[in-house]
């Protein structure tokens, strides 16, 4: 208690005299001008990037308009997508974009959250360097904060049951809110959570793999267009028939064009006659494949793309439309694994494989026109897999884009919510809690850590404080009843942005997952930790 | 030739030519320029430096490193006598995998006491003759105080996480220390002392925290099964191939085949699917249940596989499969026309893990037991790469001792040891050979005070503190770097390999001799660059 009381004063003095007579002389701090330097230089870079994010943070947070070399322009509220496009050069400012990467991956949602707070913690560090404390005593803090802390938040949350829908709506919009669409949260949400819910089978779900719901998008309509398909959507234009119902799917990836060898070919024709010829086996030889098609009872025919040659041909398309199969070209080979997933089909390689049994079933297969152009949709699978697609609807496409990667981050917070089953308060409660609580655990703590742990937990409010100042709160004053509230022991009191005042934040629904949070605390001191340690920037040649 | 006064004449234009004085002062430059740049990364206090570029990856990939022989590799120097030490570094990355900066700034600051000998006019073999003497006594001494507990399994085993813990502790791993301590023994157990690092693999994957990284025991690969395949094998037989699965071409350049009619095409190529398809026979022929191809697999044969039930998995890289015939105990085949000859290899499952966003291919229970990887996570790529060489220094560190069950103590005990010893011989030496003697205790006593420096201690006091523990007879005193002073390293568990600290020694001393002899600097022409 008493050094923790005295030091303040102590790093005071030292930072105006520049001299260190009153620390004692075991502990004096003896840097050298350039790794000093180098360290500013690194805390600036960082911090430029933490505040180019800051005023995006929350539900009130705005928008950033990035313009790229090419002349795109992306609109979007998503600190990962913004830093992502940023193309900052310095070396410190780069791990601060690859820390909101790495939150992505981890929570999914959290990215601008994770960034300013990297950038307080580095004031604190700032600070504290510049009071005579040693980087690496300030890094070893930085870790039992990151320990405690996570002690906390896993003390203040609230375990989830997966069949509690609305438990899982409500995270899900929170995500939501801070984003362009946030007035379409309930439906994305709920979007999200049912897709989710689909893909996962819960008695043992711990693994989701995301890559399960695939999201189509299409310009034209509203937001509010957008709809959870059970069943599968394509992006193509059907040929030949429009509408099939009883459809037997096939999904080949063998070509329906003219022959081509992997060798180099040349088809000599020395007359007329012969040319004929060629003209009528090309005829046979398609016509050959297409009767096949149809033996087998297909009648709705995926072709996968081929960078060789046609996928399917002109005449091709021709003799299917007579024979009433509809056929959706250029299926990527990527997308192959999802739709035999979906359809529980089989990709057919080659004709001698066209088997009735390889087909996928479904009870109407239909195009549908939508504003901008055509979707196909199959609906009615039978023994469908545990995939979902998504069709997101949206009037151009600065925002449609915004949608997907707001879909995408709800997807992730209710995925999340499926590997660890705990929910935390949103609205800068948890925030302010840390700060709280780490405080008391620094006054308990010896030594120079107590001290370093004390400055950095400040670091915390900073979230807040934006939150409050995003909203055009007085943050001051909304801080400090925050504190208040939360110093009398309401855990979960945060700020309400939408009545503009602090309240009972589970009351007003807005929570997230207990992972996004942890995830952003441990990710960050981790990432200033590294920022901290370095004292040199090298050049190195080219091997 | 000899007879010429001076080089310019007998050198072609553009070669330099520095001597005696000069010369020694630009090696001594070079050297001790180079030490200072990772002095600072030094113990476990010790800081980071950012390197920019110098990868094929582009101009500004980013790394964070605190591996003295990564940073020596990786700046580029031009001074012989610098490369001398960037090169001491390599090899010292090579033999045990750690010391490595340690032996360079040992090296730099061997020279830098024999620039200051120099100036006294001392003659370089007078000095080299004195660090001779010097380096046997160091080495005498260290030889001492090494214990051996290969005997013991269980002392044994606890030298072993020491090791691993003091590695760890100067990287950027030492806040996950005891985690990674556990980590890298467990692997390194499995493998025992024959077997070779290449049976652990290390994947990196963004996303988690250091703390989330895990070992495996079985074998992971970073790729995909093939559509419609078993995701799932059990007592699975594997064939290793590196075979492109297209049909065979003819390999001239500018074959074409002629012929007059669509239909004479569809033959051609109804025959080049037919050997695609003779081709899966022969390799189904060899009765496997799993397939693994370093080159693509198209199509048409993953679903012959796929009919067949076998699982076909394509495209693993060059070193993947090299590990996968070294773990699964099967040949990398080409051809296919003898399956009696081909061993094949075996594991017991075969099945899909997910780690963080992505799914990978996990082998179980494979040929060779003690395979296992270690799946490294983390926040920035820059925090992975720096933890997967953390991570194989310490791995390399532990597989060194398996053969060498010697250890010193670490902590700048070992250091003030061998400097005590030498410091008393430099009191029985007679002649000026005992000043050289007297310079190269100094030089190894610079390297507990760069380990309190780092650390922003009082370096004069701690090291003159624990030069008098050592000269008590207190054997185990070494620098305690959390607390800032003197202390028990038997008790805090700060062991190092006896290996290692002798190679430092021995490396370090030999550079700096070498460098110091040299009086002579030619530089040839640099040659001429043409443009075309």
């Amino acid at each position: 208690m008493a050094t923790t009381a005295i030091k303040p004063t102590m790093g005071m003095g030292d930072k105006r005299s520049g001299g260190s007579s009153n620390i004692p002389k075991s502990r004096q701090f003896k840097d050298k001008e350039k790794p000093t330097h180098i360290r500013e230089s690194n805390i600036v870079a960082a911090k430029a990037v933490a505040d180019a994010v800051r005023t995006s943070l929350g539900p009130k947070g705005m928008d950033k308009m990035i313009q790229s070399g090419s002349g795109d322009v992306t609109i979007t509220n998503d600190g990962a997508t913004i830093l992502k496009q940023m193309k900052v050069l310095h070396p410190a400012a780069k791990m601060l974009v690859d820390l909101s990467k790495a939150q992505d991956i981890a929570a999914g949602d959290g990215t601008t959250t994770v960034v300013v707070m990297a950038g307080a913690l580095l004031n604190s560090c700032n600070e504290l360097l510049s009071q005579g404390i040693h980087p690496t005593q300030i890094s070893e803090s930085l870790q039992t904060l990151s320990e405690q802390g996570c002690k906390i938040l896993e003390g203040m949350s609230i375990p989830v049951d997966l069949s509690d829908r609305d438990a899982l709506l409500r995270s899900a919009s929170t995500a939501l809110n801070s984003k362009v669409v946030s007035q379409f949260s309930s439906l994305l949400s709920g979007i999200a959570v049912d897709a989710i819910l689909k893909i996962t089978d819960l008695k043992e779900a711990k693994m989701v793999d995301i890559r399960d719901i695939k999201i189509v998008k299409k310009l034209g309509g509203t937001i509010e267009d957008s709809k959870l398909i059970e069943g599968l959507v394509f992006d193509h234009r059907a040929h030949g028939v429009n509408k099939v119902e009883k459809a037997k799917i096939g999904l080949i990836q063998f070509q329906i064009s003219p022959p081509k060898t992997d060798m180099d070919n040349q088809v000599i024709v020395s007359d007329y006659a012969q040319m004929d010829r060629v003209l009528k086996e090309e005829r046979q030889y398609i016509l050959n494949i297409v009767k096949a098609i149809k033996k087998a009872g297909c009648n709705v025919l995926l072709v996968q793309k081929s960078i060789l040659r046609d996928a399917v041909s002109d005449l091709a398309l021709h003799f299917l439309a007579k024979l009433k199969i509809m056929v959706i070209k250029d299926v990527e080979r990527d997308e192959v694994e999802f739709i035999c997933k979906t359809l529980s089909c089989r990709p057919i390689a080659s004709l001698d494989h066209f088997v009735p049994e390889a087909l996928g079933s479904a009870d109407l297969v239909e195009e549908i026109l939508t504003g901008a152009g055509k979707i196909v949709q199959v609906s009615g699978i039978l023994n469908p897999g545990r995939t979902c697609s998504v069709l997101l609807r949206g009037s151009n496409k600065l925002v449609l884009e915004e949608a997907d990667r707001s879909l995408h981050d709800a997807v992730c917070v209710v995925r999340c919510l499926v590997r660890h089953r705990a929910l935390i308060a949103g609205g800068g409660a948890p925030e302010v809690e840390l700060a709280l609580g780490l405080a008391d655990y620094a006054r308990a703590s010896p030594g120079v850590e107590s001290f370093c742990i004390r400055c950095l937990a400040g670091a915390f409010e900073t979230i807040p404080y934006t939150l409050a100042q995003n909203a055009g709160l007085n943050a001051i004053a909304t801080v400090t009843d925050l504190r208040n509230r939360h110093a009398r022991g309401e855990r979960n009191a945060g700020i309400n942005v939408r009545t503009c005042c602090v309240s009972d934040i589970i009351e007003e629904n807005v929570v997230q997952p207990l992972t996004v949070s942890q995830s952003a605390l441990s990710l960050s001191c981790e990432t200033v930790r590294s920022i901290l340690k370095i004292d040199d920037i090298l050049n190195a040649t080219h091997d | 030739m000899m007879g010429f006064a001076s080089a310019g004449e007998i050198l072609k234009p553009g070669s330099q030519h520095e001597q005696s004085e000069i010369a020694r002062l630009s090696s001594f430059v070079g050297a001790i320029a180079l030490g200072d740049i990772v002095k600072t990364t030094l113990g476990p206090k010790g800081m980071d430096k950012i390197l920019i570029g110098g990868r094929p990856g582009g101009e500004d990939t980013v790394r964070v490193t605190n591996d003295g022989a990564t940073i020596l590799k990786s700046i580029g120097v031009d001074n012989p006598a610098a490369k001398i030490l960037v090169e001491i570094s390599k090899v010292q990355d090579d033999e045990v995998g750690d010391g490595t900066t340690s032996v360079t700034v040992l090296a730099c600051e061997l020279l830098r006491e024999a620039e200051r000998l120099i100036a006294m006019k001392i003659h370089p073999q007078t000095i080299v003759a004195g660090w001779r003497l010097a380096k046997d006594a160091a080495r005498s001494a260290l030889e001492a105080s090494a214990l051996d507990h290969g005997a013991d399994k269980q002392l044994f085993l606890k030298d072993l996480e020491n090791i691993a813990a003091t590695t760890l502790s100067s990287k950027i791993l030492s806040q996950h220390r005891n985690h990674f301590t556990a980590l890298a023994v467990s692997a390194v157990l499995r493998i025992s002392a024959a077997g070779d690092l290449q049976a652990i693999q290390v994947i990196k994957k963004l996303g988690g925290t250091l703390g989330d990284s895990f070992l495996d025991e079985g074998f992971l690969l970073d790729k995909k099964i093939g559509v419609n395949q078993p995701k799932r094998l059990e007592n699975a037989k594997i064939l290793i191939a590196n075979t492109g699965m297209d049909a065979d071409k003819v390999k001239v350049f500018g074959t074409r085949v002629r012929v007059d009619g669509t239909a004479k095409v569809a033959e051609l190529e109804a025959a080049e699917k037919q050997k695609m398809c003779d081709k899966v026979n022969k390799i189904k022929a060899h009765g496997i249940s799993c397939f693994i191809n370093r080159q693509l697999i198209y199509n048409y044969p993953e679903q012959l596989f796929a009919d067949a039930g076998i699982m076909a998995i394509e495209h693993a890289d060059f070193e993947g499969v090299e590990r996968l015939g070294l773990v699964l105990g099967g040949d990398i085949v080409s051809t296919f026309d003898n399956p009696e000859l081909v061993t094949l290899g075996t594991c017991d499952v075969i099945e899909e893990v997910m780690v963080g966003d992505d799914k990978l291919i996990r082998f179980a229970g494979c040929h060779r037991k003690e395979a296992c990887t270690i799946v490294i996570r983390g926040a920035t790529q820059q925090i992975l790469d720096e933890a997967e060489r953390s991570l194989h220094d310490a791995l390399c560190v532990l597989s060194q001792t398996l053969k060498e069950t010697r250890t010193v103590y670490g902590g700048g005990c070992s250091e003030v040891l061998m400097s005590n010893r030498v410091s008393q011989l430099a009191t029985a030496t007679p002649g000026k050979e005992s000043l050289a003697v007297e310079a190269f205790a100094n030089a190894l006593r610079t390297i507990p005070t760069i380990l309190a420096d780092n650390a922003g201690y009082d370096s004069a006091d701690l090291v003159a503190k624990l030069r008098a523990a050592h000269t008590a007879g207190v054997s185990a005193a070494g620098l305690d770097m959390f607390t800032g002073e003197v202390g028990d390293m038997a008790q805090l568990g700060v062991t190092e390999s006896f290996k290692v600290k002798s190679q430092v020694l021995l490396s370090a001393a030999e550079a700096a001799e070498m460098i110091l002899r040299v009086d002579n600097i030619i530089r040839a022409q640099p040659r001429q660059r043409e443009r075309h």
